[in-house]
């Protein structure tokens, strides 16, 4: 009685799983190469401190979630300094990449000069013709645009010459190096207190010090030098000056700011700059080191391929094994239908709670496991053919077979389970999927060996004890051993 | 021949064959070798795929004239450097290498208007050359640490002289796949990588199978050591299981690589399955052709 409980316990299961996730519709989630969109790896420099990434993640969720129509954007940390963007059902490149946004690295550089002052950029060094004095010579230094006088590659830790078009007319700016970064803001907010916007701008208690002793340099200086930029992506964005009542001893204290924005847009401009302060720029610039975008077709094919792959190996190896192992095989086919519904409705089950999504990794670890699952049914049916040849009785020969195969698939399996946990600990995106579909399948396995093989084949028993319903074995083989 | 096969009670004398099997496994090694070294001077091509080597790749499905494809491969936007048609399906893909994202959209657009296929259509991928030599620096770094876990729980269930046995077949099966890969031209993927993990894992796993079988005929016939009964009997014994387990473990893969075929998809899932059907027989043929000889030798030194 205890046995058939044993026994049943499993089967039971999965279709008590399997009809949960039935009725209400639970699916495997799909990942983006079963259902189509784009997958983006960004890749920032080696040895980038975690806690960078994960503020750059943040920043990106809050830009895709403004970006709307993504359904399901997934972003996550891979690996040491990657991170994995994937947008499912997006197939326009160009907006998607907008969305996580190119490296937008923010900064904020003293002014040293700028074109208000000369009329053109200060960057170049125009020395008058005096035979013709429409055509001067014009000197520009290493790395600048020659005739708009532009930084080409700009450094922010150098000296460059970067364009502002905020105000309406362009102005280029002489700047020094990157004083501050956008990680070193706290919060900023567009406020509008009297007769006019204001952005306030609040540092993190660690840069409150490097602000003040910046704005203490500043304050010393009049005109343009008295200028702080903000830069986004070698674009100023705006370049406040630092008011003429900071007293230059003390700079500007507290850790928070504000930059006037006069009142000509109704606060529009002023909530730009102070979208752009807290979310505008990733605190680390990345590489896009892949980009995958897979069509809704192409994901469509290969999901059909799997199944459709899938489902005729299973039947396959059912015929194979019934046909060989005779009421054994049928053991086999209950045992690994049991397992197909059950490894299902996990899955669907892992995608609804915890975000699992199958992978064609993942599709090609379910069809691997099917292999191994087999290979069970198989040692516990080849043991008890060697235990019947020699002449035991069945009751026996079941007990000891089932028990010394236990042994063998137990380390067999093991083998498997360290090699799928290894895989998914020290491997990256989808090897990590196949890892995950391989390990659970495997535990499965071990659970159906100890529970349902090791109790159904001696139940088998009851049935018939002839070996001849089991094994093309006659009294005479037996006896010939 | 078949029923004695079955009933494991055929008589092959496995210890005798072992010097055999023994020179076949030279020569097997030598030829590996021979083929590697020969791809690094260049007689072979070990043909990677844009994951290792970094560029771009776009995978369309349409009606095309060969004219079309030396059109593209002329084309004034973007260095096409390969393309690769299917026989049974109206697939291109186009590889090219790599440059702004502006350019990349414009070679888009270009093989949109081209091949009269929409945009969201086409496949584009785009690797840089770091990725690659990411994913193959830590799939070794996976391997090295599985490999000196395995070897020490094979030493310490079994013997240290069968987890040097058990890493000879793994050598074996990796280098065989390998080496048909670079005789063959086949595209070298991420999905390659995997497959090449999993036949790890196979190979592991029909090897300690075997020990497991070998720890227990020693028990049944009550010795402490291997000798010639012990292994001609369980040799004899297993074949039948490993030529039935590796049936079943071939039969999806190869589902997979004629369903694929019929629906004319040549994907990713068929990147895996190819090396994944060489590595399953490669597996089945070392755990008797590879671990015999090394076997016998044991036995003699005992």
């Amino acid at each position: 009685m205890k046995r058939i409980l044993k026994l049943l316990f499993l089967p039971i299961l999965s279709i008590a799983l399997f009809a949960y996730t039935y009725t209400n519709q639970i699916q495997p989630k799909l990942g983006l190469d079963l259902q189509g969109g784009i997958s983006v790896i960004l890749t920032a420099e080696e040895g980038t401190d975690k806690e960078l990434i994960e503020q750059a993640v943040e920043i990106m969720r809050t830009r895709i979630a403004a970006f709307g129509d993504v359904q399901e954007p997934e972003i996550s940390i891979s690996g040491e300094n990657s991170v994995l963007v994937q947008l499912p059902g997006i197939t326009d490149q160009e907006k998607a990449l907008e969305a996580v946004g190119t490296t937008g690295l923010l900064t904020f550089r003293p002014v040293l000069d700028s074109s208000l002052n000369l009329g053109y950029s200060p960057a170049l060094e125009v020395i008058p013709n005096p035979d013709d004095p429409d055509n001067p010579t014009v000197n520009a230094p290493e790395g600048v645009d020659e005739i708009t006088g532009i930084t080409i590659d700009d450094d922010p830790d150098k000296i460059s010459y970067l364009l502002s078009l905020r105000d309406g007319y362009p102005v280029i700016y002489e700047l020094g190096p990157a004083e501050l970064t956008g990680s070193d803001i706290q919060d900023a907010l567009a406020v509008y207190p009297q007769n006019e916007w204001i952005v306030q701008l609040v540092l993190k208690d660690d840069s409150a010090q490097k602000f003040t002793d910046l704005t203490k340099k500043l304050a010393s200086f009049v005109g343009e030098q008295r200028k702080l930029a903000i830069v986004l992506d070698s674009q100023v964005i705006s370049a406040p000056g630092i008011a003429l009542d900071v007293n230059p001893n003390t700079g500007i204290t507290g850790g928070t700011a504000a930059i006037s924005m006069g009142n000509a847009d109704q606060g529009e401009s002023a909530n730009n700059l102070a979208v752009i302060l807290r979310y505008g720029a990733l605190p680390v610039s990345f590489e896009r080191s892949s980009i995958q975008k897979v069509s809704a077709t192409l994901g469509e094919n290969t999901l059909n391929l799997g199944l459709q792959a899938g489902l005729v190996g299973l039947i396959i190896v059912s015929f194979f094994l019934l046909i060989y192992y005779r009421l054994n095989g049928l053991v086999a086919i209950l045992g690994l239908s049991s397992f197909g519904a059950l490894f299902y409705s996990v899955i669907a089950l892992l995608g609804e709670f915890q975000g699992y999504t199958l992978t064609l990794a993942g599709i090609a670890g379910v069809i691997v496991s099917i292999g191994l699952t087999a290979d069970s049914y198989i040692v516990i049916f080849e043991k008890l053919k060697d235990e019947l040849k020699v002449g035991r009785s069945f009751n026996f020969a079941t007990e000891k077979a089932v028990k010394e195969a236990w042994n063998t698939i137990l380390v067999a399996d093991f083998v498997s389970i360290i090699a799928s946990v290894i895989l998914y600990i020290l491997a990256v995106g989808p090897i990590r999927g196949f890892a995950l579909t391989l390990g659970v399948a495997t535990l499965f396995d071990l659970f159906y060996t100890r529970l349902f093989i090791g109790n159904a084949v001696p139940t088998l028993g009851f049935i018939s004890d002839n070996p001849r319903f089991y094994y093309p074995l006659t009294k005479k083989d037996i006896a010939d051993v | 021949m078949f029923k004695r096969l079955f009933l494991g009670t055929t008589n092959v004398d496995f210890q005798k064959l072992g010097s055999r099997f023994y020179k076949i496994f030279i020569i097997e090694f030598i030829l590996f070798i021979t083929i590697i070294l020969s791809s690094l001077f260049g007689i072979f091509t070990l043909n990677l795929s844009v994951d290792f080597t970094g560029g771009t790749t776009y995978q369309l499905s349409t009606t095309y004239t060969d004219n079309d494809i030396n059109d593209v491969l002329n084309n004034d936007i973007l260095q096409v450097s390969r393309y690769q048609t299917f026989e049974n399906s109206n697939t291109i893909i186009f590889r090219a290498i790599e440059s702004s994202q502006e350019i990349e959209t414009d070679l888009l657009n270009y093989l949109s208007d081209k091949f009269n296929v929409a945009t969201s259509e086409i496949d584009f991928q785009r690797v840089g050359p770091t990725f690659g030599q990411d994913i193959t620096e830590k799939g070794i770094r996976a391997l090295v640490i599985f490999i000196t876990i395995i070897a020490l729980l094979i030493s310490i269930r079994y013997e240290y002289k069968y987890a040097f046995i058990a890493l000879v077949a793994l050598l074996h099966d990796l280098l065989l796949t390998f080496s048909i890969y670079i005789v063959i031209g086949l595209e070298i993927t991420p999905s390659t990588v995997i497959a090449l993990l999993t036949i790890l894992g196979y190979s592991l796993y029909d090897t300690v199978i075997l020990f497991d079988k070998l720890k227990d005929s020693q028990r049944t016939f009550k010795i402490g050591s291997l000798n010639k009964e012990v292994l001609n009997k369980t040799f004899n014994e297993v074949l039948m299981r490993s030529i039935n387990t590796s049936l079943t473990s071939a039969i999806p893969i190869i589902s997979i690589i004629f369903i694929g075929n019929y629906l004319g998809i040549e994907g990713n899932l068929s990147d895996f399955a190819i090396p994944l059907l060489i590595g399953i027989i490669s597996g089945t043929y070392s755990s008797i052709f590879v671990t015999v000889p090394f076997l016998s030798k044991i036995i003699k030194t005992n």
